[in-house]
């Protein structure tokens, strides 16, 4: 252990900066999950204490939210994958220029807003959007498909905003298998089906742990997909924690729903992890 | 044949990723106020319009301040942790590493719920510093991380030798880390200003009148009445965001 000052001198910038807003904030989220609501005047009452708020939101509503916030973060996580992987897998085994492309078309869009992603989205995907369009004109759906505003809106929305980081978080670690490993096990008679379930598969699921992970957190977090492209059916904790802040100005309500994602968040995480351990201690 | 199906799938996969964006950009040159994507019409309309109002231009201009101010501030406490976490063993190390990836962790309603009282006490709600700060933090994990990956692949005998040679430990620090250090401080910096010029989950529920970034402005056209001007945002958005990525290249960084 070192004893003298500098790392503490170099390590204080961001320690003041996550404590006083990260750290404060969280703190204070409890304590303003634990005020009274206000009945009109301001955004709580002071100086009060109650668990009133855990109340309302651990209610059978509450809880049906975070059922629906569970298996919409699941399924977003799930779909994520499962194109994210061959997608890395095909990105890796391009050639140089293209390789590039490929990666710049991935990463460009996490560059510009959500909004922009989402406002695109709701154009293309809506009853007048150019894919509805060329579905009904060749025949493909007799009439309109309820694209935008529902369950399916809202969980490619978020598939789209979570999948270049799945992506990438896979493509590093697939960078890391040494393609002379797959061309060695080929020349001692592997078939393709072998190379890639016994030894490109084990050696890239610390990745896909790691993507899987991030997708789940970020589809649990779940907010403006649901939002701009799910229903009033597609409320997730998240779109509830915005609603009851700034529609009905319940702070204290939204701060304990805050509180609940969050633990759920930690909870579901905690989960994956577990699982994926056991998967891997079979092996 | 399955080969050459499987190519077009992921090409077809990957035109899908940029496909919404692409989309904005084409919307924003039609000459109406339907949001139809213009075919032999194209027109300006809307970016004259994007201009000529204050509301937009003065969003616009805000969030390059609140950017680069977020910047600053997520590479001045990046770099100092990246170089105490990687160079020195002291208590509270694993900790502190832990800590610094959570403002990527945490849900931003989580987040935003707790800033928002907190700005609200501290008398920073409808101060721009309140927003550089957030969006810092935000940046923070991006510029350690960036930093972190170089300093651990460089060599670490290139500070030996200086020191060796009779350099302090500050000098070696000063003459030779932090300059072969300088790329990954350029791009963390340009990661941390894409973020928060971008920053649309804090934005809509931290924004207020005197500090409404671009996405702060876009979300309630986009929520209750989307119109051709949203797209000329996103236009803008985009071109910037490509800027800056072109910019980071020609500046000798790899992207990956």
């Amino acid at each position: 252990m070192n004893r003298s000052p500098t790392p503490y001198l170099l390590a204080t910038p961001a320690g003041v900066l996550l404590v006083g807003l990260l750290i404060g904030p969280l703190v204070l989220l409890l304590r303003v999950s634990l005020y009274e609501p206000s009945g009109g005047r301001g955004f709580f009452v002071p100086h009060t204490w109650t668990l009133t708020n855990y109340a309302t939101v651990t209610d059978a509503y509450g809880l049906r939210l975070l059922g629906f916030t569970v298996a919409f973060a699941v399924t977003v996580a799930t779909l994520s994958v499962a194109l994210g992987y061959p997608l890395a897998l095909f990105v890796r085994a391009m050639r140089s220029p293209w390789q590039q492309l490929a990666l710049a078309g991935v990463l460009l869009p996490k560059l510009a807003s959500l909004f922009v992603l989402l406002f695109g989205l709701q154009q293309l995907l809506g009853e007048a959007g150019p894919l509805q369009q060329f579905l009904l004109a060749t025949g493909v759906i007799a009439t309109p498909l309820r694209l935008v505003r529902s369950w399916w809106g809202a969980v490619v929305a978020e598939v789209v905003l979570i999948l270049p980081y799945v992506v990438l978080v896979l493509g590093v670690q697939l960078g890391r298998i040494e393609p002379t490993w797959e061309a060695a096990a080929r020349g001692l008679g592997a078939s393709s089906l072998q190379v890639f379930a016994r030894l490109t598969l084990p050696l890239s699921l610390p990745g896909l742990a790691l993507a899987g992970q991030l997708a789940l957190m970020w589809g649990m977090g779940a907010l403006l997909g649901p939002l701009l492209l799910g229903g009033p059916e597609q409320t997730t904790l998240s779109v509830e924690i915005h609603r009851q802040a700034f529609e009905y100005g319940r702070w204290p309500r939204a701060a304990a729903l805050a509180v609940l994602l969050a633990g759920s968040v930690g909870l579901v995480v905690f989960t994956f992890r577990s699982l994926f351990g056991l998967l891997l201690g079979k092996h | 044949m399955l080969r050459r199906g499987l190519w077009l799938l992921g090409w077809i996969a990957l035109a899908a990723l940029s496909a919404p964006l692409g989309y904005a950009v084409w919307v924003s040159f039609s000459p109406d106020s339907f949001l139809t994507p213009p075919t032999t019409n194209w027109s300006p309309r809307w970016y004259i319009a994007f201009v000529a109002d204050r509301r937009w231009t003065f969003a616009l201009v805000r969030s390059l301040f609140v950017g680069c101010g977020s910047a600053l501030v997520a590479v001045l406490t990046g770099t100092p942790l990246a170089l105490a976490v990687t160079r020195y063993r002291f208590a509270g190390r694993g900790l502190l590493a832990v800590t610094t990836l959570l403002p990527a962790c945490v849900p931003a309603a989580v987040l935003a719920m707790g800033l928002l009282p907190l700005l609200y006490l501290a008398g920073l709600w409808g101060n721009v510093l309140g927003l550089i700060l957030a969006h810092g933090l935000l940046g923070l994990p991006v510029v350690y991380l960036i930093v972190q990956t170089q300093l651990e692949q460089m060599p670490p005998n290139l500070e030996a030798a200086a020191r060796g040679l009779g350099a302090s430990r500050w000098q070696a620090t000063v003459r030779v880390t932090l300059p072969l250090l300088r790329p990954a401080i350029l791009a963390g910096a340009a990661a941390a200003l894409a973020l928060s010029f971008n920053e649309s989950m804090l934005a809509i529920f931290l924004a207020t009148p005197t500090t409404e970034t671009l996405p702060a402005v876009i979300w309630p056209q986009l929520r209750y009445a989307p119109s051709p001007l949203v797209a000329v945002a996103s236009c803008v958005s985009v071109a910037l965001a490509a800027g800056m990525v072109l910019l980071l290249s020609l500046l000798g960084v790899k992207l990956c």
